[in-house]
């Protein structure tokens, strides 16, 4: 059974080193192979390692796997361990799982790509990444697995690096990514200076006696770096530029790997933050933030991808809700149903844009329901489940959580509630004016869609696994029927108990009310598409949400021209006139010098020996007098 | 102990070394360079037989026969040296070997 979790975590590793290792020697169909057979060996292993669990005695459920100690400093230890639990296994499958679904289906999108060994060794080692990080025993591993996988998504998004624009959307990733690195590390740093350990059952035993100053800083410093990795407000905006990247790239990142990070490390470290109350609400105030500004700006963008990353914005922000309020069962129950529809959704607005040879502005689309029909059910799919309508799965996890936002109560719960219910509306407006835009209405006559209409809708390595993740984006969601059959979130409470649990009156009625508002959205979106308008209609609001709120300019005038003008200012009053002169002098000083020294060297063999002759009686009567 | 006392025989190896580092110092011909540096090394093995008599034991008389073989060594590729000027026809003569001027 732990067997099965190293070999989950290893396989993808042993791919990316075999693809690597081997280079030129192997055809690139080849390293195709290796880097999806690897990754659905993981997807195996995570199997095998979660039917082992589902075996075992529920108490017996937390397996700690130590394969040797890693780091040791005094007292203090850290091993090269593992962690299996429910939480972590049915995050293995997750991952390894839609992962191993994404790197099939780019074998057949980047086909005849230049450099596809180099891409399918980065998605191999994005996806170990991600596996260390979930199956982590310890913070410092978990951080390791962390920083790996901002690695992996930086070599990604800037994949295509003769794309000025993929570079600086890579390093926006990487840095936004740096600053929540840091604040988990200095968080770990607390932790090991109060409890002298960084394995997560001695710090949740040691959270109880540490001062509440310091489990808020450590909450603070954990929430930090889940909220870069996970793309929440303030540190958002790397997500829609890292639109860059290929689109399996864009699936990978937003289903099964990256931004879930920071919902599981919130219900990873929940003892922590319930230790911590201010900080897990602060959590799902993010969220709820988050869920209504990525929905406004999702109502504007032209970009397909874009479209879709907001939406993933705003789903994630869903999460981090039901992760602050303590429904953490609904938090990894929307993880896993979106990295389904998501990737799902990805993976068909791939096909499309593959169709299109690289078109991705929705103005430009239209009319695809015709050329493209089973890419159009799986589209249509993916948003009804997006959208949370019944049977598909995001109805089951999103009406969970808003109603677990309601079972809260107090001013917190309602105004998540509210917020929650109009996220809904916002999907429906703009999942479904995504939707009508590609697929409905009149061709939009591009060239481009002409052009290529003979192609067909892709190879089979890229339908296949839009094929299955239709079906389960479809019937993912029915592990979890409130009230009557809820098995998955009693698995995830073995491994951290919720909070808060809604009434089947709460649920049902919350559902009534979110699926009537995600419905109203569609029809906004039918209505305004129909009728050839805008979803905005005000231009002031247009203008504000394509700028995004203004975040990037806000960041722009706060942190890049202060640093610009003083580095700016350094160079011209302290690199230049002080550093690099003084460097000068130093450089013609010692030439000079030197000149003179070299007069010595006469070249005259007897003036040496004379010189030496002369030296030895010195010393011989220093000597002589000294002693 | 017969003979003369070890002061007498440091006197002589003085006055060689002496002679030998004159001839290294004022000399100009590559040869009797060589030949002076022969008469320095000879002193110190004087010294070093002397003292080895003086305490009656052998290790002064090893190291002087290793300062012979050091001493072989160094003509060998002295006067290797000096043939190799000659063949180009450059001047026997240590002042004008002065390519190395700085």
């Amino acid at each position: 059974m732990i067997a099965g979790a190293w070999i989950c975590l290893l396989a993808p590793l042993a791919g990316a080193l075999a693809i690597t290792l081997a280079g030129r020697r192997i055809s690139r169909r080849t390293a195709g192979w290796i880097s999806t057979l690897t990754t659905f060996a993981a997807f195996g292993g995570a199997l095998v390692a979660f039917v082992g669990l589902r075996a075992t005695d529920s108490a017996d459920r937390e397996q700690l796997s130590t394969a040797y100690t890693w780091l040791a400093a005094g007292d203090f230890e850290v091993g090269f361990q593992i962690l299996l639990d429910p939480l972590s296994s049915v995050m293995m499958l997750i991952v390894s799982g839609v992962g191993g679904l994404i790197v099939w289906y780019s074998m057949g999108y980047m086909h005849g790509d230049d450099e596809e060994r180099r891409y399918f060794a980065y998605m191999s080692i994005f996806v170990f990444a991600m596996l260390l990080l979930v199956e982590a025993g310890n913070f410092l591993l978990l951080l390791v697995g962390w920083g790996l996988v901002g690695l992996a998504s930086y070599l990604l998004i800037g994949f295509w690096h003769k794309r000025p624009e993929a570079v600086a959307a890579a390093k926006k990733a990487f840095v936004m990514n740096a600053i929540g690195d840091a604040t988990f590390a200095l968080a770990c740093v607390l932790l090991i200076w109060e409890t002298g350990t960084l394995e997560f059952f001695g710090v949740f035993e040691g959270v109880g006696s540490m001062s509440s100053t310091t489990v808020n800083l450590v909450a603070l410093g954990l929430l930090g770096g889940a909220v870069a990795k996970s793309a929440q407000i303030p540190l958002h905006t790397w997500l829609p530029d890292a639109m860059e990247g290929p689109t399996p790239v864009s699936a990978l990142i937003h289903a099964a790997t990256m931004v879930t990070a920071g919902v599981y490390l919130l219900v990873r470290a929940s003892p922590i933050f319930e230790a911590a109350p201010d900080i897990q609400h602060l959590a799902a105030i993010l969220g709820a933030v988050t869920l209504l500004v990525a929905g406004l700006v999702a109502l504007v963008q032209w970009d397909i991808k874009r479209v879709i990353a907001y939406s993933t914005m705003s789903q994630i922000g869903y999460m981090f809700m039901a992760a602050g309020i303590g429904a953490y069962g609904y938090a990894i129950f929307h993880l896993m149903t979106h990295a389904f529809f998501k990737a799902l959704l990805f993976m068909s607005a791939g096909v499309v844009i593959h169709h299109l040879d690289g078109e991705q502005d929705i103005r430009k689309m239209g009319g695809l329901k015709g050329v493209m029909p089973r890419t159009h059910i799986a589209f249509l799919v993916g948003t009804l489940a997006l959208v949370g309508i019944p049977p598909f799965a995001g109805f089951w996890s999103k009406d969970g959580i808003i109603s677990s936002a309601l079972a809260t109560g107090g001013a917190l719960g309602w105004s998540l509630y509210v917020a929650g219910l109009v996220g809904a509306l916002l999907t429906g407006a703009y999942g479904f004016r995504l939707y009508y835009t590609v697929f409905r209405g009149e061709s939009a006559g591009t060239e481009a869609s002409h052009a290529h209409e003979a192609k067909g809708e892709g190879p089979l390595s890229m339908l296949v696994p839009v094929g299955i993740l239709t079906v389960l984006a479809t019937i993912g969601g029915l592990v979890v029927i409130p009230g009557v059959w809820e098995p998955f979130l009693h698995w995830i409470d073995e491994a951290a108990e919720s909070l808060v649990e809604p009434t089947v009156v709460q649920d049902y009625g919350t559902s009534a009310i979110a699926v009537g508002l995600g419905l109203i959205g569609l029809y906004l979106a039918r209505r305004a598409f129909f009728t050839n308008r805008q979803l905005v209609t005000n231009p002031g609001a247009w203008r504000v949400f394509e700028h995004k709120l203004y975040f990037d300019e806000l960041y722009d005038a706060l942190f890049y021209r202060p640093v610009v003008a003083i580095a700016t200012a350094l160079r011209r009053n302290v690199e230049e006139p002080i550093i690099e002169r003084s460097l000068d002098e130093i450089g013609a000083g010692t030439i000079q010098v030197g000149g003179e020294v070299a007069r010595v060297q006469s070249g005259l063999l007897r003036t040496y020996t004379v010189a030496i002759a002369f030296a030895v009686c010195v010393l011989v009567i220093v000597f002589v007098a000294v002693r | 102990m017969d003979g003369p006392g070890v002061g007498w025989y440091l006197i002589v190896a003085a006055i060689l070394f002496g002679v030998g580092a004159l001839g290294v110092m004022l000399r100009r011909s590559p040869l009797i360079v060589l030949l002076s540096l022969e008469i320095m090394l000879n002193a110190a093995n004087l010294t070093l037989i002397a003292f080895a008599r003086q305490r009656g034991d052998l290790d002064g008389q090893i190291f002087a026969l290793s300062v012979v073989a050091v001493a072989a060594a160094e003509v060998a590729i002295g006067l290797g040296l000096i043939v190799a000027m000659a063949r180009r026809r450059l001047v026997l003569d240590v002042d004008r070997a002065s390519e190395l001027r700085g």
